[in-house]
């Protein structure tokens, strides 16, 4: 069996057969956490490429699956990132029983992901442009369920993903030009233009990046927070194993350096932007784009420690944007709309969902003692090295996200409590229900424990090994 | 592909594109979608083998017949009246900087790229051009799948001459075909029942 059949083709084919499940129950919720539970431990346990027994039994997983003439290679290093891949899928899941996005949450997930794997697979794997453009398309019913109006958010996410897709599989062809002969300037110009347009697209990078708050006002906030955590991820890591296969990107300082600009960019305007915001949506939207911006800032960093502070950063931000969607999705569910304005019954009722929301803003605009803070720092450092006045544009965006965050603090605060109604039985709020209990303190501790002790996931550094050109 | 046969394709390429841009009735707009992948089927023709260039006929062809069934399947809604004429002279007037830009830049990257003809630079960057303008100017689901649609269909025309994978081919028709489906998903799921 090949790594890819596993890992990409089998959850495709399982997110399908479960969408013609028709009865209104949990059953295809509990499938797809249990099958992405075992992926992810035959991930972590398994070796790619090794003759294993079982008993009597011998089995290998292949690295390769040949479809339609070409290779999707899934080998032993980029092991321990479908670990990673998987085991987020699996919390997004277990997240789906309290934050219930829809019906076809199990099996659409399931779909994008093997979708996210087969780009990350794929060899010539400039294609996956069009693998993670079908993933985008899989995605609408989730962001638009049957019965609503569609908004104009979905209609410019869905047109500025496809966007993506010339410019990247043009890049492709111009690539080989500029491989046969990398003095031709006027090539090699061209390519950097259609590249830099292609991931501006993907990456919802400014000034592409307006369908995400637009489409915050109009879905359910942990439908977008999966798309918007797990897009970017797959897209950054293609733009890393594009660095990493390309000579004249790899050694040409100008790459890095535009991309710590974009990324300097996308976190100072998200961080303004969040800091002006009064829904918690969009608010959700701005957090994802200083994130996006701090991975584009690691990787602009370069070498061998923009790459370690990539992962390092990639982690912890998944945790928090894991739990801050579904928390939004929560609040959601108990309010009218997620203005600020009309959220505070509804926050005095879930201080945990509230205390978690407020963390995790914090967590994402770098305080210290919270995960993701070391990773930001190491940014901090090497863009103080590099550029004053990036530093100081990406420090007022962490400052603008800091101060949304204290926004939302303060409407949890001086939010009155709910008034007591006669003949009305109160709403049930979070202290008496064990599982958020359970999510608070298994999350926070986390949080915590890693940014206390970085060194704590040290292991998952070894995901630096999949890129050894960049390494040296 | 003979010089009177590559203008006259590319002509009619332009007049189905066109006609979508500015008309208001949506049968004749997937009619002329219909239509324009003929004409991109022949522009293709260059570069593939007949066999695989029909991939992309009968993949838009289906596209436009899975947004025509859904259109059908939903009340009609009558045209603004008080703006069309300004809207149309509008978009015509939009297209046809579109088609000047096009005259412009299609000899010198056929000339620079050495791997698509003149009649296929033309081609496929006026239905990049004209889709990019539908998206732009024209509002709702529909006009924004027939404006992806088009785009696509230009991009391919450049992109069959650069690559011919098989997987390509087929993960492009699957695209096509996913912004058909997810548009007609987005024009019908307001009336669809909601869940709970």
């Amino acid at each position: 069996m090949s790594s890819a059949f596993l890992w990409a083709v089998l959850p495709i084919a399982a997110g399908a057969a479960m969408l013609l499940y028709r009865r209104k129950d949990d059953t295809p919720l509990y499938l797809a956490l249990g099958l992405s539970a075992v992926l992810t431990w035959i991930a972590w346990q398994f070796p790619i490429d090794a003759v294993l027994q079982l008993g009597s039994v011998s089995f290998e997983i292949t690295p390769t699956l040949v479809l339609l003439g070409r290779n999707f290679t899934l080998g032993e290093t980029q092991r321990l990132l479908l670990t990673f891949m998987y085991a987020a899928q699996t919390f997004w899941l277990l997240g789906a029983f309290i934050t219930r996005p829809g019906r076809l949450f199990p099996g659409l997930s399931l779909i994008a992901v093997g979708l996210f794997m087969a780009a990350l697979a794929v060899q010539p794997f400039l294609y996956a442009a069009l693998l993670l453009a079908a993933a985008v398309l899989v995605w609408v019913p989730l962001l638009v369920p049957a019965g609503r109006q569609p908004g104009r958010g979905v209609q410019r996410a869905i047109v500025f993903n496809l966007f993506a897709v010339p410019f990247i599989l043009f890049t492709g062809w111009l690539l080989t030009g500029v491989e046969a002969t990398p003095g031709n300037f006027g090539l090699v110009l061209r390519a950097g233009l259609l590249l830099a347009l292609g991931f501006s697209f993907l990456l919802a990078v400014f000034p592409f990046h307006s369908w995400m708050p637009m489409l915050a006002q109009e879905t359910h906030p942990y439908a977008l927070g999966f798309l918007m955590f797990f897009l970017p991820a797959v897209s950054s890591l293609f733009l890393l194993s594009l660095i990493e296969r390309y000579v004249w990107l790899r050694e040409n300082p100008a790459v890095f350096q535009i991309l710590l600009a974009a990324g300097s960019l996308g976190v100072l305007l998200g961080g303004a932007w969040a800091s002006q915001q009064r829904h918690l949506g969009r608010l959700l939207a701005f957090a994802c784009m200083v994130a996006t911006g701090g991975l584009l800032q690691a990787i602009g960093l370069g070498d061998a420690t923009g790459l370690h502070t990539f992962f390092a950063l990639l982690l912890p931000q998944a945790w928090v944007l894991w739990a801050l969607s579904a928390c939004l999705a929560v609040l959601a569910r108990h309010t009218p709309s997620l203005q600020l304005e009309e959220l505070g019954p509804a926050l005095r009722q879930h201080p945990l969902l509230a205390f978690t929301s407020v963390a995790g803003l914090f967590a994402l605009a770098g305080l210290p003692l919270l995960g993701p803070f070391a990773a930001h720092l190491a940014i901090w450092s090497g863009l103080g090295l590099q550029s004053v006045a990036l530093l100081v544009l990406s420090l007022l965006g962490s400052l603008g996200l800091l101060a949304a965050g204290l926004r939302l603090l303060y409407a949890w605060l001086s939010a009155p409590a709910p008034a007591p109604q006669r003949g009305e039985s109160q709403p049930r709020g979070d202290f008496p229900n064990p599982y958020i209990w359970a999510f608070f303190i298994i999350w926070g501790v986390t949080l915590l424990g890693y940014g206390l002790l970085p060194s704590f996931l040290a292991p998952v550094q070894r995901l630096v090994l999949m890129f050894p050109q960049l390494l040296q | 592909m003979s010089d009177f046969t590559g203008t006259l394709v590319v002509l009619l390429l332009l007049i189905t594109a066109l006609y979508m841009l500015v008309n208001q009735n949506w049968r004749w707009a997937i009619a002329a979608l219909g239509i324009q992948y003929i004409w991109a089927f022949l522009l293709v023709i260059p570069s593939w083998p007949a066999e695989l260039a029909v991939v992309k006929l009968v993949t838009g062809w289906i596209a436009a017949s899975v947004l025509g069934l859904t259109r059908l399947n939903l009340p009609e809604t009558p045209p603004a009246s008080g703006s069309v004429p300004s809207g149309i002279a509008f978009r015509l007037l939009a297209a046809g900087l579109v088609v000047l830009l096009v005259l412009g830049a299609a000899p010198r990257l056929a000339e620079w790229s050495r791997a698509f003809d003149i009649y296929q630079a033309w081609g496929g960057l006026l239905l990049i051009g004209i889709g990019l303008m539908q998206i732009a100017l024209r509002s709702g689901f529909f006009r924004s799948a027939l404006g992806l649609l088009t785009l696509f269909a230009g991009f391919e025309i450049l992109y069959a001459a650069v690559e011919a994978s098989t997987l390509v081919t087929g993960l492009l028709t699957a695209v096509n075909l996913g912004i058909a489906l997810v548009a007609s998903y987005l024009l019908i799921a307001p009336t669809l029942e909601a869940e709970e």
